[in-house]
């Protein structure tokens, strides 16, 4: 066997396995990050949202109509947002930012599932029964405040981050009974408005923007608090 | 130095500390954003009565402070669950118990000074603008119990459930509990069962609440009671925590009472069990007083057990008046900003009406609510007065609850007085609808002191929905010739023919 035919492409077989190691190596990357984040217990935490939900509409919990009706799934949907939000912690602090160029990446697709996640869990709990506003304004809200829930991940760090979306949305509890019209003050706007989907889309992308390139705030450990 | 001072000492020190470290003061900007455009905003949409401004504390303020009390409170009980550090604090001197009482003071300390800080804002907003009466101190108590309680049963949650969701879960648990309890209570009727009265959160007191009979205090007394045994056995359970850490690690297989009764812990077992028998005995005893509320005369609700009759005698106070052209208006103190445009809505029409059999020489402000009803206004008494009350002028409700528009107001209160002087004393309870031709009269005087006749279009008459196209023609045609008249002609007229219009033995063919 000459040098050339061991470097010949064809004689080596290692692109495929290499490949494969690769998606191995990346699916074990974005488990272990998941796990960092506590991301399955956050799971968990979404269905019992879920679930808080279709009691809150099955043993009606909430008003049928007015304004009133649209309180209790509001908290559930902010809830949820919460929980995504305090994922962002990570364990490691400001070392994990040394370890690789994927972690922007990770964090992205970690927010991105969690929120379609948190959608699904919400409109699984609404199933069969008659939830005020509909599907729509349950994504919209929840794609909003983990739009806030990010931003303020990188001011409170991922911990205390569940702390604007529960903010924001016991103001819009006032907003819904005074009927405010902003499109800032989406969660409390009809399904078709478009302005207050423009504002819970825009607040999620910079939310996602801000937080994949920058991240949560991080400290050596949560001491200050 | 004495023995006890070093133990002291060392408390305070390890309180300032919680003091500096706690994460509640980094929150305070956003708890006073919500403060401002939930409480304050509500509260100011509300007249300057005291009760009705001092109902937002349940309603609202206590909603916000309750989401960040118990995430605070459970993020700061979860600390040493979520830093591993339990068994490595568990062989220091200090009793665990004292050492998460530190926790939970400073956390509490915080919350219950961002509580006090808005409701001294709250009122001295109200204060500034009342004409009458006192800051009512339960509704604040009732509060600062409610923050105390969501504060313990977010530390407890954390202690015993740390970890990073532990905190936001425990804030929507309250905000969902806190508006289950709201819609129940907005619901409860006597026959119904009154337990739902125990949520501070409630329906909006009649508007004149607290002005002219004190409010009981019977509720507010419940509700402490009841939130304050749930605080005080929820502590008590935070002292059997390591206790009942071991019993969870041990798989249950210790007794729990050999448990409590080790030597060393024997007394702070003994303290804790204590703590939580009378709080579940305080919290059922208010439980139990709650079943037995019903309402009382003035819109308010009594609980026998706790009822002082004394709360029931008419608040004395001196009318204010204001006399014009021989007709006075008088309105309670709490609502004097309104005696201006009452006496500038009612003297024109007084004025217009003067003379004739029946006509009120005196407007007065009654109390909302009597004997458990609803209060309409009318006229009654010799000589007549016209009564309206802070919420019914006519068929107008909410009448003192602010002058959205100016001119449909004084309308409202003028359509009022004309309607209690057109129908004459009524037997049945409520605003009657006018017949054809006493809708007539009534636009005619409406539009003869400068307001836009409402009867054939939204008033009495159309209420009653019997009203077809050709009778709005007649009744419009009737007052067009009624108003073509000289004004001495209608008075004379309506002089001679009053009582029979009342009677609704005039046809509109027979309206000059």
């Amino acid at each position: 066997m000459t040098v050339a035919e061991v470097l010949k492409p064809s004689a080596v077989p290692a692109a495929p396995a290499g490949t494969a190691r690769r998606i191995r190596a990346g699916i074990w990357l974005t488990w272990l990050h998941l796990r960092t984040r506590r991301v399955p217990a956050a799971i968990l935490a979404l269905a019992v949202c879920g679930a808080v939900l279709r009691a809150a509409l099955t043993w009606h919990w909430t008003f049928a109509t007015g304004p009133y009706a649209q309180q209790v799934p509001l908290i559930i949907e902010a809830g949820a947002a919460a929980v995504i939000a305090v994922t962002a912690h990570s364990p490691f602090g400001e070392a994990e930012r040394a370890t690789g160029r994927w972690l922007p990446y990770l964090r992205l697709f970690a927010a991105i599932a969690l929120t379609g996640l948190a959608i699904l869990a919400l409109q699984l709990g609404a199933v069969g029964e008659s939830l005020n506003e509909g599907i729509p304004v349950l994504a919209r809200n929840v794609i909003g405040f983990t739009g806030l829930g990010l931003v303020c991940s990188l001011v409170t760090g991922g911990l205390l981050a569940w702390t604007l979306p529960i903010g924001y949305m016991t103001f819009c509890q006032y907003a819904l009974l005074e009927a405010w019209t902003a499109p800032w003050t989406w969660p409390v706007r009809p399904p078709d408005d478009r302005g207050a989907w423009i504002g819970a889309c825009a607040v999620f992308a910079a939310g996602l923007v801000l937080f994949t390139v920058i991240g949560p705030r991080t400290r050596l450990s949560d001491d200050s608090c | 130095m004495s023995v006890m001072s070093v133990p002291l000492q060392a408390s305070a020190r390890a309180l300032r500390l919680e003091f500096k470290r706690n994460a509640v003061p980094y929150l305070l900007p956003l708890l006073a954003a919500v403060f401002y455009f939930d409480a304050l905003r509500t509260a100011d949409g509300f007249p300057p009565v005291w009760t009705l401004r001092a109902s937002v504390i349940g309603n609202h303020m206590l909603y916000a402070y309750s989401a960040f009390a118990g995430g605070l409170a459970a993020w700061a009980g979860s600390r040493e669950g979520r830093r591993k550090t339990v068994d490595l604090v568990a062989a220091a001197p200090r009793a665990a118990w004292a050492r998460l009482s530190v926790a939970l003071a400073g956390t509490l300390c915080w919350l219950l000074l961002a509580f006090v800080a808005g409701v001294a804002v709250l009122y001295i907003h109200t204060a500034l603008q009342a004409t009458w009466g006192g800051p009512p101190l339960w509704p604040a108590f009732v509060g600062a119990v409610g923050v105390i309680v969501v504060t313990v049963i977010g530390f407890t949650a954390g202690v015993f459930f740390p970890g990073r969701f532990t905190a936001p879960l425990v804030a929507i648990g309250v905000l969902v509990l806190s508006d289950i309890g709201f819609r129940e209570a907005l619901s409860v009727t006597a026959s119904s069962g009154t337990y739902a009265l125990l949520s501070p959160a409630t329906s909006l007191p009649v508007i004149d609440a607290g002005v002219y009979y004190h409010v009981a205090p019977d509720l507010p007394i419940t509700q402490v009671m009841f939130m304050g045994g749930i605080a005080v056995a929820l502590y008590g359970v935070l002292g059997l925590a390591p206790r009942l850490r071991e019993l969870a690690w041990a798989g249950g297989r210790p007794s729990l009472r050999a448990a409590l009764a080790r030597g060393t812990d024997r007394l702070p077992n003994a303290v804790a069990v204590l703590l939580v028998a009378c709080g579940v005995a305080a919290s059922w005893t208010a439980f139990a007083l709650a079943g037995t509320a019903k309402p009382d005369a003035v819109g308010g609700w009594q609980i026998p057990a706790l009822h002082s009759a004394a709360t029931d005698r008419p608040v004395p106070v001196t009318m204010h008046c204001r006399s014009g052209s021989g007709f006075q208006v008088c309105v309670h103190p709490a609502f004097s900003f309104y005696l201006h445009d009452v006496a500038a809505a009612l003297d024109p029409l007084a004025a217009e009406i003067a003379g004739l059999p029946g006509a009120p020489r005196r407007a007065e402000e009654v109390a909302s609510v009597s004997g458990g009803n609803e209060v309409q206004s009318g006229i009654s008494g010799n000589p007549p007065v016209f009564e309206f009350s802070a919420d019914y002028v006519g068929p107008m409700f909410g009448a003192f609850f602010g002058i959205p528009n100016a001119a449909a107001w004084r309308a409202g209160f003028r359509e009022g007085l004309l309607n209690a002087f057109i129908e004459g004393p009524s037997q049945h309870p409520g605003p009657v609808p006018l017949d054809p031709a006493q809708q007539a009269v009534e636009d005619v005087l409406l539009t003869a002191v400068g307001s836009q006749p409402l009867g054939a279009s939204s008033g009495q008459t159309a209420v009653n929905g019997k009203l077809t196209a050709a009778t709005l023609a007649n009744i419009n045609a009737a007052a067009r010739r009624f108003a073509a008249l000289p004004a001495s002609a209608r008075h004379a007229w309506l002089a001679a023919h009053l009582a029979a219009l009342r009677a609704g033995t005039v046809t509109l063919a027979q309206i000059p």
